[in-house]
């Protein structure tokens, strides 16, 4: 059985997180969405330890994907600091259309590398 | 030579400047940003200043300690901006207890170096790359480390930002410093003081 790829969204916003994995949800149900939005205490920023955290709850495989600005950098911050076993790549392109097209690609059982390369035809 | 307490007076210096400055960072960063740099370097270094009551075997285990609980703490895009800078300045400070100027330069330009790759930002886009790599080209230890830092901070207003938040703002980021310039000499200003 193929793996599938779960998505990890990081957002400034938790708001915008979650609005990402409503939008998600009717589209691929059957993918895990785990989220990395706003700070700990709910204020809008980015924060590399909820991006750790997020990582730690993918169960094999996961694209990694920010909005804007620190969201990116804490990203690609948290990609090079993860030592763990979990596969992660970081995409860096407009965030609700990735995450759409990458959200529909896992669904339709696509592998990680097919769906980086569908991203950066599609976004 | 900079020893380890040296580099912990250094923090606790940059923590009350930065306490002090708390306003007109964040104000600097309301004209041409999202008003939060005041706040988040506040937040940062208030958690640094926790970390300094502890025992540190050599300046690299301090370091890498400053930038993993700036990169958790500060927020916004300077946490992992300094974060990793005091992170690869470690690499360079390595077992060393104490460091001359020499060893010192090379481990601010390793830090200037990660800011700049992790940014993807060069000189001349407003930012703290303006103060971090032109404070460290030349730089001897006969400089008036001050004066060279301020005027690096002073001359970010005229620039135009082309990188980080204040990009959004094109023109209108004319005519104010960028904050985290002014952050940036701060922080600087505190370790060279303690370099002697």
């Amino acid at each position: 059985m193929i793996e599938i790829v779960e998505l990890i969204i990081v957002s400034h916003s938790n708001k915008i997180a979650e609005g990402i994995q409503d939008l998600l949800k009717e589209m691929a149900p059957t993918v895990p969405i785990h989220l990395a939005g706003g700070l700990e205490d709910g204020s809008i920023g980015t924060d590399v330890t909820r991006i750790l955290e997020a990582i730690e709850a993918v169960d094999k495989e996961a694209l990694l994907l920010s909005d804007i600005g620190s969201a990116t950098m804490n990203a690609e911050l948290a990609v090079d600091m993860y030592e763990g076993d979990k596969t992660v790549q970081f995409y860096d392109g407009p965030i609700v259309e990735s995450a759409f097209v990458a959200a529909v690609s896992s669904g339709n059982g696509m592998e990680l590398d097919q769906i980086m390369d569908q991203l950066q035809q599609e976004t | 030579m900079l020893t380890i307490d040296g580099l912990k007076e250094a923090l606790r210096n940059a923590q009350s400047e930065i306490e002090a400055n708390k306003d007109t960072l964040t104000d600097l960063d309301r004209a041409i940003g999202d008003g939060d740099h005041g706040i988040n370097m506040s937040r940062g270094f208030d958690a640094v200043s926790t970390i300094l009551n502890e025992d540190y075997d050599s300046l690299g285990a301090l370091s890498k300690k400053v930038g993993m609980t700036l990169m958790a703490k500060v927020g916004g895009a300077a946490g992992p901006l300094y974060g990793s800078a005091f992170v690869k300045a470690a690499t360079a400070f390595g077992d060393a207890t104490e460091a001359d100027f020499s060893l010192v330069k090379s481990a601010l330009e390793e830090g200037s170096a990660s800011i700049k790759a992790r940014g993807k930002s060069e000189v001349g886009q407003k930012t703290m790359v303006d103060v971090w790599e032109p404070f460290l080209t030349d730089l001897s230890e006969s400089d008036d480390f001050t004066e060279k830092l301020d005027r690096l901070v002073k001359d970010t207003e005229d620039m135009k930002a082309t990188k980080g938040r204040a990009s959004y703002f094109g023109e209108s980021s004319r005519g104010t410093i960028d904050p985290g310039a002014m952050s940036s000499a701060i922080i600087l200003k505190a370790i060279m003081k303690e370099v002697d």
